[in-house]
């Protein structure tokens, strides 16, 4: 079971951590993992190189299964405006995995 | 940036580890002189864990349970009582009575 949460302040994402693992498939087969990854993945990504966010990632790349990832408050309005739409995409994408495969995922949002 | 990993929330190949994996040598153990066959004193008969075969007459066991001739002779298996075996290694003229 894959459990995330996804914080926010004032309105805004401010973290999100994702633990576990989807046990949906066998290896190489799991398409609920591989819909989390590449949803977590590309977020961090598009995080650092669109939007060009400083943010702190921490994630245990050895053994998997474990992705923490807090994005600092930024003056820069622009880089707000695009994070902000990187992120509410992954919010959405997660909440839509969440309310299809609920017996391998659980989604938390906390204000 | 992060690596592309598919299987970032998925178990490991096999789903898990697993406990087991390991084997040791085999031991070479039992019988390495025949009955009848002659022996020199020091040689080994019989390599085993615990007395499957007890020693009988000029043979004596080793901390690790193998016997071992303690006389030249010839071999000889035989029972020991109801249910048990021993060996016995006989000096060449008593063999021959």
């Amino acid at each position: 079971m894959i459990k995330a949460t996804i914080n926010h302040y004032h309105h805004h994402v401010s973290s999100f951590t994702i633990t576990g693992h989807a046990d949906a498939g066998e290896y190489g087969q799991d398409i609920v993992c591989s819909a989390v990854s590449v949803l977590s993945i590309t977020t961090v990504n598009g995080l650092q190189e669109v939007a060009g966010m400083d943010v702190d990632v921490d994630s245990d790349d050895k053994n998997g299964g474990y992705l923490s990832v807090h994005i600092p408050v930024t003056a820069d309005s622009k880089k707000r405006i695009q994070a902000d739409a990187i992120l509410d995409t992954f919010q959405g994408g997660m909440t839509d995995i969440a309310s299809s495969y609920s017996q391998y995922i659980k989604l938390n949002t906390a204000n | 940036m992060l690596a592309m990993n598919l299987q970032f929330f998925s178990h490991h190949k096999g789903g898990g580890s697993t406990a087991n994996g390991r084997n040791s040598a085999g031991r070479r153990l039992g019988t390495k002189a025949a009955d009848g066959s002659s022996v020199h004193s020091g040689s080994i008969i019989y390599r085993q864990r615990g007395t499957h075969i007890y020693p009988g007459n000029n043979v004596s066991r080793g901390n690790d349970d193998t016997l071992f001739a303690l006389v030249d002779g010839v071999v000889r298996f035989e029972r020991k009582g109801r249910d048990k075996r021993q060996v016995s290694v006989y000096p060449v003229a008593e063999a021959a009575k």
